[in-house]
Order: C-alpha cells, then structure tokens, then sequence
C-alpha cells in the first residue's frame, strides 16, 4: 500500500525538498510552505507557537488553492554571493540616486537613449533577476526584456557619449555577474565567467548620419 | 535614558529626515523631467533609496528584533516590486507610443519592433 505521505529523496521523481500526499497527490514545496510561514509570523510581528502553526496551516492552504506549475526555477542560494550583491546594491543605489538628482537639477537637458544589452545568462529566473537588480543601475531604468535572445533593451538618461553607453553597458554585465553568483545554478556561473557578448556597435555616431 | 539609545535614537530621525528629504527629490525631478521613460527614473530610484533610509532610521528608534525583521520585508517587498512597476510603466508607456522619439538620440529597441512587422 502507497503510504499517505512521501517525501522527495525517497522518490526521486519529485522535486527536490518537496513532498506529495493524499489520494491526489498534491506536490507541496517545502521551501515556499518555510518562506510564507516565515512571512505570516513577521506580519503578526510575535514569535508564538500559535503563530507558526496557523502560519504552516495558511501557507499549505494557499499552495493547495493557487498550485504553481511543477518547474525548476534553478534557484541556488549562495550566501557569500547574495552578500556581495546586497553590498553593492546599496552602493549601487546610493550613486544612481545622487547621479539621477544630479540630473534632476541640471540646466542643460541629457540627451536620453534605449539600448539593448545582450545578456549571457539563459534562465528565466536569472533574467526576471537581473531586469529587477539593473533597474538600480545609475541613470538605466529597463523597457522591455526579449526572452527570446537574452537582451535588455534600458532608457540611459546621459547618452551624449559613448563612455557614458560604455559604463552603462558594462554595469549591466557586472550586476548580472553578481545576481548569477548570488542566485544561479553552476551552469549559468560558468557562462556569466566568460567575457560579455560583442555589441554591434551604435550610438550617436551612426545616429548623426 | 542611556548614551547609546541617545544616539540611535538621534541618528535614527536624522536617517528619516534624509529618507524624506530623497523622496522629495524623487517628486521634483518627475515634475522637472520631461518624458515618460526620463520621469520613471526620477520616480523609482531616489524613492527606493529613500524609502530604505527611512526604514534604517525607524529600525534605529525601535530597536526591538522581531519589528527589525518586519522592516526587512518591507524593504524586501519594495525592492522586488518597485522596479516591475516602473518597468510595466515604461513598456506600456513605449508601446502605446508615448515616447518623444525625435528626443531620443537613438534607440535599438525600435529597430528591432520594425524587423519583427
């Protein structure tokens, strides 16, 4: 007789850290049930038994009623890597926001551009990842992501040169870099390791023509 | 009343008088700015910044762990949807044709919107 409930390193065809029971066979993901608990228990701001039991029993809820597509994010936890992120992050955010005030108050209008930046990570989560990271980037904010072939297309406020395309560009890549190793699968940290993808060349050059 | 508390109560007003003060650059920089895709820069950036001092400096006045934790998922939450916002607001804002192109010195995006016509 099947037992009511198994868990995944006795079957191998679930997903990692995940269990099923019932007659149904409902796949519940276990790390999502600990990070809504967790949520649940931060909302009620106390750490109570009580809390924690109705947060798994809410959690399991919602996973039943709103089931999620059984998909392998690829979602890897680094710690030393989600450190150096978070770092430069806020490094990160502490320049973009003086640059963009900068910008704000000046006299003599920037001449803005949309650039398209080939990425060199292929996951989706990486992607969606490195869209969200980038928008903290100085003076880029992303107008549309083409799954398809990777690529960032960003509004850069200050395009009247082409260090300024340069830096933006370079950015891009060295946040992917930093989102991968915080979050990737080994695949995708050996493909960010190689030297970023040749852009076709444009800017005002071509554009003045 | 003990001098540590004094100065983290002290450093936390003046983190929120900063968090504020940013915030208030985010708003006039999106009245001072003159397109769409220009004005979600100066919405998002300055904001997320500013909203992240104000929480350090509030997490400073509180100073208990489980209300720390709570400020830590806000700021979570604002960092993950802040930019989805103003990346929807500047698809949208692209594709119904809101965007100046004669203002922009040069765009790869069209190019690639025009090949796939």
């Amino acid at each position: 007789m099947k037992s009511r409930l198994t868990l995944s390193y006795r079957n191998k065809e679930l997903p990692p850290f995940s269990c099923e029971f019932g007659e149904r066979r409902h796949v519940i993901d276990l790390p999502l049930i600990a990070w809504l608990t967790l949520i649940w228990v931060l909302l009620w701001s106390t750490l109570s038994w009580a809390n924690v039991i109705t947060g798994v029993v809410v959690s399991v809820a919602v996973c039943l009623a709103f089931p999620l597509p059984k998909v392998d994010l690829g979602l890897r936890l680094h710690p030393w890597g989600i450190l150096c992120l978070v770092t430069y992050l806020l490094y990160d955010m502490y320049t973009s926001g003086i640059r963009v005030t900068r910008q704000i108050f000046d006299r003599q209008a920037h001449e803005a551009a949309v650039i398209g930046i080939p990425l060199r990570c292929r996951s989706d989560l990486m992607l969606a990842a490195t869209a969200v990271a980038v928008s903290n980037v100085p003076g880029g904010s992303v107008v549309e992501v083409r799954r398809a072939t990777a690529t960032v297309f960003m509004h850069v406020l200050d395009a009247d040169s082409p260090a300024a395309l340069d830096a933006a560009r370079r950015s891009v890549w060295r946040m992917e870099e930093l989102t991968v190793r915080a979050f990737g699968t080994r695949e995708e940290i050996a493909r960010v390791g190689q030297p970023p993808p040749d852009t076709p060349r444009s800017g005002p050059e071509r554009g003045s023509a | 009343m003990s001098a540590w508390s004094q100065t983290a109560d002290t450093a936390g007003a003046v983190l929120v008088f900063l968090g504020a003060a940013t915030s208030l650059l985010g708003v006039i920089g999106m009245l001072r700015l003159r397109d769409v895709l220009s004005r979600s820069h100066a919405a998002t950036k300055p904001q997320t910044f500013g909203i992240l001092l104000v929480l350090i400096g509030v997490g400073l006045r509180m100073r208990s762990g489980m209300d720390v934790a709570t400020l830590g998922l806000v700021v979570f939450f604002q960092m993950m949807t802040g930019p989805v916002a103003s990346h929807l607001v500047a698809r949208s804002a692209y594709r119904t044709g809101q965007i100046d192109h004669e203002r922009l010195l040069f765009d790869e995006l069209d190019e690639q919107l025009t090949d796939e016509r």
